[in-house]
């Protein structure tokens, strides 16, 4: 907001408020903590002001105004709360009823439905119309995406998105009146890259995600503040998990790095994350055999074999792995002597949102390359090729391996995996140390730009797994490397002293959307 | 086909050569004074045309009434941004019909008279939006406006004067809410023709975003007399708040039906007994629509006022477009009602809420009652669904759909209870 | 059509009066000619589609979503944007109708004297009900809102010509003259 607009005064609900001349009566009554009911406004998308849940009374206007775009002037007094406000928003509600099929049951908007809500507040209990209700049925609009015309409350915020920011007006009002729906072209599924956000901006359960389909009711969902690993945008998400599992993605607003959005793939790829056989228990080679052990042996052995170890140490890392867990990593190498380190990084095409084009689902198909790239790993297309002849220690961090030659890793003289999933190439390690999913375990990355980003854990890790950072600390604290960390902000801490592009950073600073350090952000390199 | 009624109590300043075939060409009306007052316009600065108009007190006639000088004065002066005059043609409102015989009978009058206010107000574009149902008229009006390109009325340097200015004639589609401004902004821009939330007015906001004015074909067609015989001509007739003559399209159960046009302090009354020849032969009349169907109906006893802005008012309702509708003891009110609320049902562009889902409710519940499955309960419910209707919405058509079932429920409750409790109507057949 | 037309008017020509040839060539010859006209009296291309849909309404006789595709291309909007446009005007016919469509206005000034009447002799007479097309796609009767020519009740629109004054008993004569 321009610091030097000039602030006005004004009285809602019998409080006073300044805010900056042009401030909506919405937006003023949010600084008092007033949420005004509203449908077709959204945050991030143009105000039609057409569904009028919004109208407040003003004193002096001759008819409500909506609040959604009337803006406040001085000494304007407004109640959202009086008889002719509370009157025109049940006007609104049952008019919005009337032919909605009241089907909550089965709903996937119930618990998070804005007509539900506001029906509860204002709504009347008996139904005045006997006219029986309209039966409109559904359709597909993209292929994962489903369009309930019944539920519909034509309040347009998916066409607005996909006009306004998608940029591809693609869906539509077709006809006008009580005939109206929303649609695409006639018969025709549209596609967009984005298209899912139409999902989260529908008020309502008029367009819903087959894929979340009856998978569970909003409020058994439990929200966790969290980054999509999906890509290094670094989406600032809301995780909706359930009997730990993810269950859904949701953008989470950060008006730097996604504002309300993000891409359909990062929400289809997460939900698919940690599939696999899991590293649960820590284990440890006996001759031919992998043998299961407790973390004190797994640990003893680690400081053992890491103590007899020569000829340096190399590493392959995921580019998903977590700062902390990258730079444990790091320390572990820097004990036998590190001797390079490299990841690989999948790759996709590029989708800018149009709409807002800090946005997009960037090539680099890996949450933290940028932050792996910080640390002193390189990026590589052929990963097993560097470690090729390799003859010193050997560490694999998350990086799955899947499509390991043959003879991977037989020259080395130990080889240690840290990792979630254990592929058959993970399974020729001397030492497995089972850790937890970016769900699992608090933790930040470094996107595209340099943004450090937090994100927290959701679900509890399977077995015994646990992060690097903290039994990587207990190894280091065992060879004389100081004191083991208690938390992944205090591993922060450490990695913010060592590397100059951390520099001033804390998870305090970090907070739940992000910061540049200042050493980034003046452009200098990772020491 | 001929103009079918005239009356000698008619102050014909508009409509002095409806049924005159020889005006519609562009000799024909030159012969008869056309195009003198665009001369003396193009002789005068633009705000002094501008303040004639101002002082004439001539008010839209579309409906709203808001005077027209004050309008065209919103305008921007400094001419930065190209700028539009919109003709609005789009003339639907249920029993209006006095743009078409405007357009029909004297197309050079309306287009000399926009040629005028594209001046005054410093546009180089207008645009006339006329109903696309309107064939017949829409050929008349593309011949005129040709022809006034061939005189050098239109195009570069009109009449020499160095004002260049264009005229296109675009077709609406169907779509009564087209007729509201910014509705018809919007469909002038390949829209659907949803009004627009205001402010930004059109002065400020129009057409393509540029500033526009956008004035009623009966307006705009009064400027050139307005402009060519001065504001104190003009105001010999009407009232003070309602100065001039105003067209009146008188439809229904009169035994002439026609527009008629009349000072705006004429009697109600005489209009519709006089000059329309009240009901037909052996009809008593049941009540009066005076200003298109969005206005409250009077009864026969509050028909004694004048027809100005403020005198209709004062009867309570509204001069509105001037389309007058008049019902005889035949009428079954509840019909005549819900096809009135039908039409605003399928007229609602949709956009809010309680038009777009009130209007059609409304017609669900008098078809009930007309089918004789009405409650005693229907009457409070309409009363009160018309008042969830009313002041809440972008544009007036909500309000207008809720306004006969309101007013004919405080007139003619009766009709409606006989309906509910008999299954019978009132109407004598 | 082949002397130029003034492109003041080149947008508003009566669409009716249809070839009706739903597999006619778009925008060709001297439609070229209007459609070009039509974009210089405008300053952006999506001012042309109501123009454009009357257009390609007047060539195929009703809007198609083959022709809806076409027009959306020509003037750089998606086809369900064209598809909301023409679906809020009722003079877009986004079916196929008869050769002759009968446009009944059930207007208030024309509903009050007898609008009803003269609609069911239609129907009865084409043997169809509202909104279908006869066996043999002659005849698609209609109703429509107010016509704007209250004072001559019934109007009845056939096409792009008007009727007015039509009585129940003049609907019989009219059907004949249009063959």
């Amino acid at each position: 907001m321009d610091s030097e607009s000039k602030l006005v005064n004004i009285t809602i609900d019998g409080s006073e408020v300044a805010v900056p001349e042009g401030t909506t009566i919405l937006k003023a009554a949010e600084r008092l903590g007033i949420v005004i009911p509203r449908y077709c406004w959204h945050p991030g998308l143009s105000a039609p002001a057409q569904c009028r849940m919004c109208l407040v009374d003003v004193e002096g206007a001759p008819k409500p105004l909506p609040a959604c775009v009337q803006q406040v002037q001085d000494g304007m007094v407004v109640s959202t709360d009086c008889v002719e406000a509370r009157k025109a928003r049940r006007g609104v509600i049952e008019f919005l009823l009337l032919n909605h099929p009241l089907d909550c049951p089965i709903c996937d908007a119930a618990g998070q439905c804005m007509l539900q809500d506001y029906a509860h507040e204002t709504g009347q209990l008996q139904r005045r119309a006997v006219e029986p209700k309209v039966v409109l049925g559904r359709d597909h609009v993209t292929s994962e995406i489903l369009y309930f015309a019944d539920r519909c409350i034509l309040c347009t915020r998916c066409v607005r998105f996909m006009d306004e920011i998608a940029q591809e007006p693609v869906l539509q009002v077709i006809n006008r009146g009580h005939k109206g729906y929303i649609d695409t072209m006639t018969d025709e599924l549209f596609e967009h890259p984005f298209s899912m956000n139409i999902v989260d901006v529908c008020p309502v359960g008029a367009l819903v995600n087959e894929d979340f389909l009856f998978k569970a009711r909003s409020w058994d969902l439990d929200q966790t503040a969290s980054i999509c690993p999906g890509c290094s945008q670094g989406c600032n998400v809301a995780l909706g998990t359930k009997e730990n599992r993810i269950v859904r993605l949701k953008p989470r607003f950060n008006p730097e790095v996604n504002s309300y959005w993000m891409c359909d793939y990062g929400r289809g790829e997460v939900v698919r994350w940690g599939a696999g056989i899991r590293a649960e228990v820590p284990m440890v080679r006996e001759a031919d055999r992998l043998a299961p052990v407790d973390w004190s042996r797994a640990l003893d052995a680690t400081v053992e074999a890491l103590e007899a170890a020569e000829g340096g140490a190399k590493a392959i890392v995921d580019p998903g792995a977590s700062n902390e867990s990258l730079y444990m990593v790091r320390r572990l190498m820097d004990q036998v002597g590190f001797d390079g380190g490299s990841f690989r990084v999948s790759s996709g095409p590029q989708h800018v949102l149009k709409g807002f084009p800090k946005l997009a689902l960037r090539e680099d198909r890996a949450a933290n390359a940028r932050g792996a790239e910080t640390l002193g790993f390189g990026r590589v297309d052929d990963i097993y090729g560097a470690v090729g002849s390799h003859r010193g220690v050997l560490f694999v961090l998350e990086e799955r391996l899947d499509d390991a030659p043959e003879d991977f890793a037989d020259g080395s003289a130990l080889f240690v995996y840290i990792g979630s999933v254990l592929s058959p190439a993970a399974r020729k390690a001397d030492i497995v140390l089972p850790s937890p999913t970016f769900a699992e375990m608090d933790g930040t990355f470094t996107n595209f730009e340099g943004r450090v980003q937090r994100f927290t854990q959701g679900l509890r890790p399977p077995g015994l797994a646990r992060p690097i950072w903290m039994s990587g600390s207990v190894v280091l604290a065992r060879m004389g490397g100081g004191e083991p960390f208690t938390s992944a902000a205090a591993a922060f801490g450490a990695l913010a002293d060592e590397f100059s592009a951390f520099s001033g950073l804390s998870y305090e600073k970090i907070g739940l959307t992000g910061a540049v350090s200042a050493a980034a952000e003046s452009g200098a390199t990772a020491s | 086909m001929a103009y079918p009624y005239e009356h000698p109590r008619e102050e014909r300043m508009l409509s002095q050569y409806f049924g005159d075939k020889d005006a519609i060409g562009i000799d024909g009306w030159i012969e008869r004074g056309g195009y003198k007052a665009l001369e003396k316009a193009l002789g005068m600065a633009q705000d002094d045309v501008i303040q004639v108009v101002k002082d004439s007190g001539l008010r839209g006639r579309g409906g709203a009434g808001f005077p027209a000088g004050l309008k065209w004065s919103f305008m921007p002066k400094d001419g930065k941004v190209p700028s539009y005059v919109a003709c609005n043609a789009d003339e639907s409102e249920p029993g209006t019909f006095k743009d078409r015989e405007l357009m029909r009978w004297t197309p050079h009058q309306v287009i000399e008279g926009i040629i005028i206010a594209s001046y005054a107000v410093r546009a180089q574009h207008a645009y006339i939006y006329i109903r696309g149902e309107f064939v017949d008229i829409v050929r008349v009006l593309n011949g005129a406006v040709v022809e006034a390109y061939e005189r050098g009325y239109l195009g570069a340097n009109i009449l020499g004067s160095g004002y260049d200015m264009d005229l296109t004639v675009h077709t609406g589609a169907g779509a009564y809410i087209a007729g509201e401004e910014t509705g018809l902004l919007n469909s002038l821009e390949g829209r659907r023709a949803e009004p627009r939330v205001k402010p930004p007015f059109p002065a400020q906001k129009g057409a393509f975003d540029r500033p526009t004015t956008v004035n009623n074909v009966e307006t705009l067609a009064s400027v050139p007399h307005i402009v060519l015989n001065g504001a104190d001509w003009y105001r010999q007739w009407g009232t003070e708040k309602s100065p001039g003559t105003k067209l009146f399209s008188c439809c229904g159960h009169l035994q002439r039906p026609g527009n008629y046009e009349v000072p705006l302090d004429f009697s109600l009354k005489e209009l519709v007994y006089e000059l329309c020849g009240g009901p037909p032969e052996g009809r008593e009349l049941l009540g009066v629509i005076p200003g298109g169907s969005s206005v409250p109906i009077l009864t026969v006893d509050e028909l004694d006022c004048d027809v100005s802005y403020e005198g209709i008012e004062a009867a309570g309702s509204f001069l509105g477009s001037g389309g007058l509708i008049a019902m005889d003891d035949s009428t079954c009110m509840v019909r005549a009602v819900r096809r009135m609320v039908e039409f605003y049902a399928h007229e609602s562009c949709g956009q809010c809420t309680p038009c777009r889902e009130g209007t059609s409710w409304l017609t669900k519940i008098l078809k009930r009652i007309e089918r004789g499955e009405g409650r005693e309960e229907d009457i409070p419910l309409l009363l009160d669904v018309g008042s969830n209707m009313s002041g809440s919405t972008i544009c007036p058509l909500s309000d207008s759909a809720a306004v006969p079932v309101v007013s004919s429920i405080q007139k003619y409750e009766d009709e409606y209870m006989a309906h509910i409790r008999d299954g019978s109507c009132t109407a004598k057949r | 059509m082949s002397d130029a037309m003034h492109p003041a008017i080149a947008g508003a020509q009566p669409s009716q009066r249809a070839e009706k040839n739903p597999d006619a060539p778009l925008f060709e010859g001297a439609y070229k000619e209007r459609f070009d006209g039509i974009l210089t009296r405008y300053p952006n291309k999506r001012a042309a589609l109501l123009p454009v849909l009357h257009m390609a309404q007047e060539v195929r006789g009703w809007i198609s979503p083959e022709t809806m595709n076409r027009v959306a291309e020509l003037l750089d909007l998606t086809p369900a944007y064209v598809r909301s446009v023409a679906s809020f005007y009722t003079m877009f016919a986004l079916r196929p109708v008869g050769r002759h469509l009968i446009q009944v206005c059930v207007g208030i000034g024309c509903d009050l004297c007898g609008a009803e009447e003269v609609t069911e002799r239609f129907l009865e007479l084409t043997k169809t009900r509202i909104g279908e097309t006869s066996d043999d796609g002659k005849y698609t009767v209609v109703e429509v809102e107010c016509l704007g020519a209250c004072a001559f009740p019934t109007v009845v629109q056939v096409n792009d010509e008007v009727y007015e004054n039509v009585k129940a008993e003049d609907v019989e004569g009219l059907l004949k003259e249009l063959d």
